[in-house]
């Protein structure tokens, strides 16, 4: 049975069981892994995961439910979420589901075949190329995985929405250790794309076998700095800021008044050098397809324009509550991991937060500053999202004095408020680069302080 | 899960999927599916699962030894005092809807986030060594989540209850106190002050100190991380890594706990390891693969997410121990220190040996009594620095679940726990 199919009969059996307005998500997963171990592949698996979501509706009642369809059949799983419906409460905020629109690109837009296809023989020759990079008699590649993913939805509704989108994405992530019982340096890398022959595999085992030799160099910093530059590299910077303007952009936050920035479009909220686009058909991203997970046509929304706060990011549900359109960011998929779409309702979320490229390159940026720190990883990028108060601990870091690279460090964190911090002048690098949800270069930030022992 | 009074999600779902291992030399070939079994589709699963295996073992350079693994045959269901299956729904939404309420405690609470789910995993393993299991696992957990807003000022709270338990759990909470509670921890921060920076002298509080005890200790002692020699407690059985204050325990069998399992996803039954014991370290956290390659018997520590995830070695319900200091002698007996409360997450650094964890808020301790409150802050430095200057220890046990994730994926439930604890670490308030 196909995707369609499975849907179709999800639709026909709300429609006779009673549902005033129903919404059918069909997804099928194909998902093949390696995972190295102590310079190995020691893993190698191969994933096949199909699942529906059903939302049934009786007036103001919603109810879901999710099924993978192994120890049931499509008229149990119909029958459970009306079930569910009849027992919800009136929910007075929703207005309906999202009418049909034609999507912009094609269905397989955003599928590469040769991702698809590639089995995990291939993904092992790929994992060894960063292994064969990194390694040397002094430094391993402990942990790692590669996996290629295809994903294909479809989804209908009771308001004639039968739209779906194909795609495939990979995600790898690699250690390497160097150093002995007395001093031990880690690096850390990830790769994400849409396409494996994007990937430049060798030269990730490189900038892994770099940052581990890096790390070992460290000193333990025993001083606080105030008031210094913080040089965030992509993969840290964009968890950061991705983080903060996700959740201050998405309408659900907004129409609660958990966001920061509710009521504020049209406000200048950060330093005019900072553009934020959400790209749900970004040819980097790994969300990108032509219809959202409730069947709107994908789109690019300007969210920050030269420091103005321009628009939210709306799902149907969320933009019926102000009268506007969704915008396409009804989700449910994860940009890591393809499994498991199908268990919850959709949410309002980001699909690709991109920044434009600037015109400096790091080393430039560097030059730059005065007192700082240029941060390769942190123990864990984050922020809080209502404060935008942020203490991450930094792994992989190396002063800045003089526009000078100096002593690596460790042992340390990094302290600061991002509101308060995008709202100075920025620096904004040329160097994008896709990580999880978010494509965005190398952002330098001010006025930040740096904790020692 | 209800938000401001209304009903924002209300889901049930039902997931199943089977996978089949196979080990040659030392590489193992994982195929799962979501198809309904057929004998063909088992058949081709061990077939696929195999084939990989044999495929990745031209890179093998030892072959793991199973032979010592004991089968058992057994079924084992969780006796619960009321299955939620069988609780009215009405009963279960009245509850949220409690707690939504209990959160208005003032104008300022713009935002109340209440969450109850309960779920049933039901398990079936067979295996060549002559293993046959079934066993189910119920678990039951709700959060509340306030949020406080004064100008553009914001702040939150939090709080969670969970057990691998019934909904006799839910029967005997008060909804009020529980829901309440965070709502004013909220309103107290809009006005807290920004935390000091600096090396200070710590005292965490129970939730703190289990978080603490998660990152630095617990995934630096997962077996797979020490028979390739990447955990810096790497070859440190019998060596000292703490005061002799600190002792540290991975318990699965712990009654009710969230992260309590009756076996493994390897189907090894649960046990109690000690892995710090006074200041000493004792021990590691085994699969049946690790335990092969060192020797020893496997504890039970072999987990995976769910039917689509590998498994390696996994904590279940993690703990420093307890001393004998009162909480209220270990702040009487700081002069100058900072008292932390709540924590929001937690890192491990399995390699190097370091740690960060953050904290919701605090209170600074000036001549043995706690003055201001302050918010948000970070708590890092070096794992055997950190233990080596544990100089008190309460009395009290408490513990705090979670979900815990391993090199960023493979979620698993788990509690982490522990008594007030005094240190000194590298603070960076936020």
């Amino acid at each position: 049975m196909t995707l369609t199919d499975i849907a179709g009969r999800l639709m026909d059996g709300s429609e006779k069981e009673g549902a005033s307005q129903a919404e059918a998500f069909v997804i099928s997963t194909k998902t093949s892994s390696v995972y190295i171990d102590d310079d190995i592949p020691k893993i190698v698996d191969a994933k096949e995961e199909t699942g529906v979501g059903l939302k049934f509706i009786l007036g103001n009642q919603i109810g879901f439910t999710s099924s993978t369809l192994l120890s049931e059949s499509v008229e149990d799983v119909v029958r459970r979420a009306k079930s569910m419906a009849r027992m919800s409460s009136a929910d007075p905020k929703f207005r309906s589901l999202p009418d049909p629109k034609k999507p912009t690109v094609p269905f397989d837009h955003f599928f590469d075949e040769q991702t698809a296809n590639a089995d995990s023989s291939l993904l092992i020759e790929k994992a060894m190329d960063v292994v064969k990079a990194a390694k040397s008699d002094s430094m391993s590649v402990p942990n790692g995985v590669l996996r290629a993913s295809s994903v294909e939805f479809q989804v209908q509704n009771s308001l004639g929405v039968d739209a779906g989108s194909k795609s495939t994405m990979i995600f790898g992530f690699f250690t390497a250790k160097t150093g002995d019982a007395d001093s031990v340096g880690e690096g850390v890398q990830r790769c994400w794309s849409r396409r494996l022959q994007d990937i430049d595999f060798p030269a990730v085992g490189e900038k892994l076998r770099n940052q581990a030799s890096d790390v070992l160099k460290a000193k333990a910093f025993k001083e606080n700095w105030k008031d210094a530059v913080a040089v965030l590299a992509p993969s840290e910077g964009s968890e950061m800021l991705g983080m903060l303007v996700g959740f201050c952009t998405s309408a659900e936050n907004v129409n609660h008044r958990r966001s920061s920035w509710t009521d504020k479009v049209g406000d200048s909220i950060a330093d005019k050098s900072l553009t934020v686009v959400d790209n749900g058909l970004s040819e980097l991203g790994l969300l990108s397809a032509a219809v959202d997970d409730e069947g709107v046509p994908m789109q690019t929304t300007s969210i920050i324009e030269k420091g103005v706060l321009k628009s939210y990011l709306f799902d149907s549900y969320n933009a019926a509550q102000v009268d506007l359109e969704s915008t396409g960011n009804g989700l449910r998929r994860d940009s890591r991991d393809a499994q498991g779409a199908f268990t919850s309702p959709t949410r309002c979320s980001p699909t690709t937060l991109e920044i434009p490229a600037g015109t400096k390159s790091v080393d430039e940026i560097v030059s730059e500053v005065d007192r700082g720190v240029y941060v390769e990883h942190f123990a864990w990028p984050q922020v809080d999202p209502l404060s935008g108060a942020f203490s991450n601990e930094m792994r992989n870091a190396q002063l800045i004095e003089n526009g000078e690279l100096t002593t690596k460090i460790r042992y340390s964190l990094l302290v600061g408020n991002l509101f308060e911090a995008i709202g100075r002048e920025l620096m904004i690098g040329s160097d994008l680069e896709v990580n999880s949800n978010y494509a965005m270069p190398t952002i330098a930030l001010n006025g930040i302080e740096i904790v020692g022992q | 899960m209800v938000v401001n009074g209304a009903l924002r999600t209300f889901n049930q779902a039902s997931r199943s999927g089977t996978v089949a291992r196979a080990l040659v030399g030392e590489s193992w070939g994982q195929a799962s599916t979501t198809e309904a079994l057929t004998d063909e589709r088992l058949e081709r699963l061990l077939s696929d699962a195999t084939k990989m295996a044999k495929a990745t073992a031209k890179y093998a350079r030892k072959k793991i030894d199973l032979s010592g693994v004991v089968p058992i045959q057994k079924r084992v269901s969780q006796k619960v005092k009321e299955d939620p299956a069988h609780v009215p729904t009405e009963d279960k939404l009245e509850f949220v809807m409690e707690l939504d309420k209990a959160q208005r405690v003032d104008d300022r609470i713009v935002n109340m986030n209440s969450v109850y789910m309960d779920a049933k995993r039901v398990n079936r393993l067979v295996n060549t060594v002559g293993t046959r299991l079934e066993w189910d696992e119920l678990r039951i957990r709700s959060i509340v989540n306030p949020v406080a807003r004064e100008g553009d000022r914001m702040q939150y709270e939090h709080d969670s209850v969970s057990g691998l338990k019934g909904f006799e759990m839910i029967r005997t909470l008060d909804a009020s106190e529980f829901a309440s509670k965070p709502a004013h921890g909220a309103i107290e921060l809009l006005s807290a002050s920004k935390a000091p920076s600096g090396n200070l002298k710590v005292v965490m509080d129970g939730d703190l100190a289990g978080v603490v005890a998660h990152e630095v200790c617990g995934h630096a002692s997962e077996a797979d991380e020490v028979v390739k020699g990447r955990s810096f407690l790497t070859d440190m059985v019998g060596k000292r890594v703490g005061s002799k204050l600190v002792s540290m325990v991975d318990d699965g069998t712990l009654d009710g706990k969230y992260g309590t399992i009756p076996f493994d996803s390897e189907g090894t039954p649960t046990s109690r390891t000690m892995i710090i014991d006074k200041g000493v370290y004792a021990g590691y956290l085994h699969t049946i693969e690790t335990a092969a390659l060192m020797g020893v018997s496997p504890t039970g520590n072999g987990r995976a997410q769910d039917y689509n995830r590998r498994v390696f070695a996994r904590m279940t319900n993690t703990f420093f121990d307890k001393g004998d200091w009162s909480d209220e002698e270990i702040i009487s007996d700081t002069k100058d220190g900072i008292y932390v409360v709540k924590s929001r997450s937690g890192m491990e650094d399995v390699v190097g040996g370091g740690v960060q964890v953050t904290a919701l808020k605090g209170y600074i301790i000036k001549n043995g009594e706690m003055t201001e409150l302050v918010r948000s802050m970070a708590l890092t430095g070096k794992v055997l620095d950190i233990l080596a200057t544990v100089d008190a220890v309460g009395k009290d046990l408490s513990f705090s679940a979670g979900t815990c994730g391993k090199g960023e994926e493979d979620w698993a439930p788990v509690t982490s726990g522990g008594p007030h604890m005094r240190a000194e670490m590298i603070v960076g308030g936020g």
